[in-house]
């Protein structure tokens, strides 16, 4: 089992040059460990936290001050979200930076710009279901931009946001896109990306 | 080099498993702490205040709870000190005479009516009842109007 399964994720030999930290800076590497860092210890807010216009900002509260350990976990979920935001935009710098958006990795460009939108949506649906008041502005805000557009504009804010008050983003709706929807696309998209990686001749110098 | 220790490969990387094992279960306590705490379940709406507050007293606080009572001409009230902006816990400031919450600056009146901020409501009453050894029984569930009294 170990011979077969383990070793068949390694690959057979990974060349001198794909080794240097001073090339990538491991910045996708960090990435994808605030990845997983948000993805463990998201699912323990879930326990907890009570999604909702009237419920969301009191047991965001909660888990801050009277759970046991509660707001530990509450603060590495929202810091290694906003180290994850800054290390996903510094990897694609680092992308443009050694020219590696060229064939044949013009499909990875592509894979990695949808995982930057999904992360910043992520982040920002984050934002919502803490349900403070500036949660309630800023869904206010995106669900008006959303309804600019003509025709779908109205569906497409009920979709994506559900109907949160001027007061509190954290609707049910939202709560399901950022918990469930979201994750598991930014996490088949990122095994595609790892895998494309190696498809494409593996991390080296063009 | 003097001091100079043998380091393989293979030291540093057991040296990193025991690390991650040591984490690991020190992180089996908290863990367990975090996922069995009933704290965000409902608790008893009932909460005792041991004194019977017999002469006239400006609002006291009852120790390990968000009400406070009074007594005036009429009789005893207790109120519930949560704001009705976004839920912080308001304290009463008895030389402004007026309630302040800490969080968005709303301001209310003695009687818990707002004056000041974004609080909507006037801060709600509950009900307080007499046990038979004197002391009360204010039932926090049990809203009533801003002149009811025992
Ligand atoms: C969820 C966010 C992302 C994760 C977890 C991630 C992860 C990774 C990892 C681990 C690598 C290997 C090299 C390294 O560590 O730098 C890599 C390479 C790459 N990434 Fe990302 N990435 C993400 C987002 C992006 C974005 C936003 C772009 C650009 C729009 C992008 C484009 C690329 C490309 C083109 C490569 C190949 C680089 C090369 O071969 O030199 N990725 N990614
Ligand atoms: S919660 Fe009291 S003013 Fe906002």
């Amino acid at each position: 089992m170990k011979d077969n399964f383990v070793n068949h994720l390694r690959p057979r030999f990974i060349s001198d040059r794909a080794l240097s930290v001073y090339y990538t800076f491991c910045l996708g590497g960090l990435s994808f460990l605030a990845f997983l860092m948000l993805g463990i210890t998201g699912i323990l807010l879930m326990f907890h936290y009570q999604p909702g216009t009237s419920s969301g900002f009191s047991s965001v509260l909660t888990i801050g001050s009277v759970i046991p350990y509660g707001s530990v976990i509450r603060n590495l979920h929202y810091w290694s979200a906003q180290l994850m935001v800054v290390t996903v935009n510094l990897h694609m710098v680092r992308v443009v930076w050694t020219h590696s958006y060229k064939p044949p990795k013009q499909l990875n460009w592509l894979v990695g710009v949808g995982l930057l939108v999904l992360v910043l949506v992520l982040d920002f649906t984050g934002y919502l279901l803490i349900g403070s008041q500036e949660s309630g502005a800023a869904a206010t805000v995106a669900a008006n931009l959303l309804k600019q557009i003509p025709g779908l504009g109205t569906a497409l804010a009920q979709i994506a946001l559900g109907e949160p008050t001027a007061l509190s983003g954290s609707t049910l709706i939202v709560y399901v896109w950022h918990c469930v929807a979201l994750p598991l696309a930014a996490f088949w998209l990122q095994l595609y990306h790892f895998w494309r990686i190696r498809r494409d001749g593996g991390v080296r110098p063009l | 080099m003097a001091g100079q220790i043998e380091c393989s490969r293979r030291t540093v990387l057991r040296f990193a498993w025991s690390g991650m094992v040591a984490v690991g279960a020190l992180s089996v306590k908290p863990l367990v702490d975090y996922l069995t705490s009933k704290e965000d379940q409902p608790r008893t709406s009932l909460v005792a205040y041991e004194k019977s507050l017999v002469e006239k007293t400006d609002w006291q606080h009852v120790p390990n709870s968000r009400v406070w009572v009074m007594r005036d001409d009429q009789g005893i009230a207790a109120l519930v000190a949560t704001c009705t902006h976004l839920g912080c816990e308001v304290t009463y400031h008895p030389e402004r005479k007026q309630w302040l919450c800490p969080c968005h600056g709303s301001i209310y009146d003695t009687d818990g009516r707002p004056v000041e901020g974004p609080a909507p409501k006037a801060l709600p009453r509950a009900a307080v009842e007499r046990k038979a050894d004197g002391s009360l029984i204010i039932n926090t569930e049990k809203q009533v109007g801003l002149d009811a009294r025992l």
